[in-house]
């Protein structure tokens, strides 16, 4: 049975999207990035306490490249976070693997280098080493997620919903063009701007750089459904409490028969660029000489 | 006393054959290339099979390396083509992959003999990601740019294995695998070797009511290039195995100037570690050559503003390279040059190479083919002759010489 998970901007949200979705992915202050909010060890504790009384999945995301300097704080959090009834840990760095394993932690772990989860192969080497999960890159054909979802047993997890990291630096890149020409912003949220494109561009531990355009694969959810994608994701970053808590409404209530019809009912309601990302678009990486 | 450390590799790229050749002869002990399949840098030329069958020759005649990156981002039909292609390159006698992908490592592992580098896609810059893979069966480690002289003394401190870094070149902005814009504005697969540079571009900077922060420059995310040669010798101190130039796109001048430099500050220090003086004028030529400017960046624990680079996307390339040597008459003394760029009778040039200490002229008269008197030579790849009293060889380069403040 496949879970439609929510990635939250808010403690708050928690309650309120407690309804319509499965499970929630949160993040660690100094040890999640690419989200649109972190929390403190305590209020993760807190929040597990809260989603195991609702009987809520919930995932970490601990998903930072990890610095030496971090190892002592990430082993100590990956103990405590065993004793929890959380339901998987999603990783980037492969430190996270190696204490599991070192430390006999038994976490369930989850496969997310982010751009780097793109075949079926790799997600099978991951299987053979206990991690049953993976969540999929976001620059993934349909034909591709579906050859993938015939060739391993791993569950799989992928967006359906919202703005895409496309981009994280250890580098203040902001910090630093402000410093650069001595100019002054405090915004909590910044944009860049090219040939009529808007990319949200923030800074928390790392820079990250979202698509301009917000993923909306709801005409393919039935498909997901159908064809066991086992978790689905929506990211609530930069999308307004109220209009995102419709959307995921949508998408729960989304069946082969009304499909398009929600795909255009969540187009209004964002007024905003919308696409498929790259599902029926392949790139490229070999470049004729004439292009 | 300093203790004497092992002597380490000096690694450089090379996109092609003849780029490949120059590295090797000006002083690198190994290269990496790209093959045709699987490599990050799709657009460079890259090697066929039989190419790395002549390339291996070439350097193992010189007792050399040659490496090949099989790091993309493998997706599912890649993925199962891999196979054939690492039983080719073991069948070879390529020297030793660099992978990012684990499932290729297994794959080497159960069907090669290679030895396996892990690429700095993984970006990886902690000890215990480098045990796990370690464990894999990765011989050495390619580390990610972020991480600083303390982190690489540890890494070294906690896990036996081969260490390798980046000493000069450009720079992602992002950690390593982990921007993926190309993909988004242009399509193409920047982990599948097809990074068309978004980072270079320019962009308007916006605040969160979405009006314009303009500075006198755009925002660019690009970053001034790595340069570590003041740091060799601290580098050496650590034993870090491996010194990794950057760059299988950049030009034969670049790939030789660079080299040459490198092998020469690594050669002085050797020689005499206790009076080993750093050279400002190796920094004033690796500068001029790259026309960027370069810091230490990461290494010092430095990615503030004055790693920033915001010159917009124009870059002059690079004229300070004249010719290249073909051959040289010992009777004559006349040296048959092809050119490079623009130059004439009365021009102060420098002509450095392999095997010669620099030589400092003016050139005092050019003969064409026919011998003819000649004062400009201002076609590309025109074929002169000028005189230099010390013997010189092929593969030789002239440069300006430039008085550089």
């Amino acid at each position: 049975m496949n879970k439609l998970i929510v990635i939250i901007n808010s403690k708050e949200q928690i309650l309120d999207l407690n309804d319509y979705c499965d499970g929630i992915i949160i993040g660690l202050n100094k040890f999640s990035v690419n989200l649109p909010i972190t929390f403190s060890l305590t209020e993760i504790n807190n929040i597990i306490e809260i989603c195991n009384q609702n009987k809520k999945q919930i995932f970490i995301t601990l998903n930072k490249n990890i610095h030496n300097s971090d190892l002592k704080e990430l082993k100590n959090t990956l103990i405590e976070l065993s004793t929890k009834k959380i339901d998987g840990i999603i990783f980037y760095d492969i430190a996270i693997v190696n204490l599991n394993k070192d430390l006999n932690l038994n976490l369930n772990l989850i496969w997310h280098q982010e751009h780097l989860v793109t075949n079926y192969n790799t997600i099978n080497y991951w299987h053979e080493k206990g991690v049953k999960t993976s969540y999929l890159s976001s620059e993934l054909t349909l034909e591709e997620i579906l050859e993938i979802r015939n060739n391993t047993n791993s569950k799989l997890m992928m967006n359906v919903f919202g703005y895409i990291p496309m981009f994280t630096s250890k580098r203040p890149l902001v910090k630093n063009y402000l410093e650069s020409f001595k100019l002054e912003d405090d915004s909590k949220i910044n944009y860049l701007e090219k040939e009529n494109n808007i990319y949200p561009i923030t800074y928390t531990d790392v820079t990250t750089v979202y698509s301009s355009k917000i993923l909306n694969l709801v005409r393919e959810y039935p498909l997901f459904i159908e064809k066991k994608i086992d978790y689905l994701v929506l990211n609530s970053f930069n999308i307004d409490n109220e209009k995102f808590k419709k959307i995921l409404i949508l998408f729960n209530k989304t069946n082969e028969n009304n499909s398009k019809e929600n795909f255009d009912k969540i187009n209004m309601l964002l007024d905003y660029k919308i696409d498929t990302g790259f599902l029926y678009k392949e790139t490229v990486y070999k470049v004729k000489k004439n292009d | 006393m300093i203790k004497k450390k092992n002597k380490p590799e000096l690694l450089a790229p090379a996109g092609d054959m003849e780029r490949l050749k120059i590295a090797l002869l000006y002083g690198a002990d190994a290269v990496y290339v790209g093959g045709d399949l699987f490599s990050l840098r799709a657009n460079a030329i890259n090697f066929s099979i039989e190419e790395l069958k002549q390339a291996v020759e070439f350097a193992h005649n010189l007792s050399k390396k040659i490496y090949v990156t099989v790091n993309i981002s493998l997706h599912n039909r890649e993925s199962d083509m891999i196979i054939d292609y690492l039983k080719e390159l073991d069948k070879i006698k390529i020297d030793a992959i660099i992978v990012s992908d684990p499932y290729i490592i297994k794959l080497a592992k159960l069907n090669t003999k290679l030895p396996i580098h892990l690429s700095t896609q993984q970006s990886t810059l902690n000890y215990e990601a480098i045990k796990f893979f370690k464990d894999e069966g990765i011989s050495r480690v390619v580390l990610a740019r972020e991480t600083t002289k303390e982190d690489i003394q540890l890494i070294k401190d906690k896990v036996n294995i081969e260490l390798e870094c980046f000493i000069h070149g450009a720079m992602c902005a992002s950690y390593s695998g982990r921007c993926v814009l190309s993909n988004f504005l242009t399509a193409r697969d920047s982990n599948r070797g097809g990074c068309s540079q978004i980072c270079r571009w320019d962009f308007k900077l916006l605040n969160e009511k979405h009006q314009n922060i303009q500075g006198t420059k755009d925002f660019t995310f690009c970053t001034k290039d790595l340069s570590l040669l003041k740091y060799i010798p601290d580098l050496i101190e650590m034993g870090v195995e491996s010194f990794k130039i950057e760059g299988r796109m950049r030009s034969t001048y670049y790939i030789a100037t660079i080299v040459n430099i490198y092998r020469k500050a690594i050669d002085e220090y050797f020689a005499n570690p206790k009076n080993y003086k750093y050279n400002l004028e190796y920094e004033k030529i690796l500068r001029n050559c790259a026309n960027r400017d370069s810091v230490p960046q990461f290494f010092n624990g430095d990615y503030g503003a004055t790693c920033q680079y915001y010159n917009g996307r124009i870059e002059i390339s690079n004229q300070d390279f004249l010719g290249i040597v073909l051959d040289y008459d010992d009777k004559t003394n006349l040296a048959i040059i092809e050119q490079r760029n623009y130059f004439k009778t009365g021009d102060e040039v420098e002509i450095f190479g392999p095997n010669i200490s620099t030589i400092s002229l003016k050139i005092k008269e050019i003969l064409d083919e026919d011998n003819n008197i000649i004062e400009v030579v201002r076609h590309p790849k025109q074929i002169v002759k000028i005189k230099v009293n010390d013997k010189l060889y092929k593969y030789d380069m002239i440069r300006i010489k430039k008085i550089i403040k």
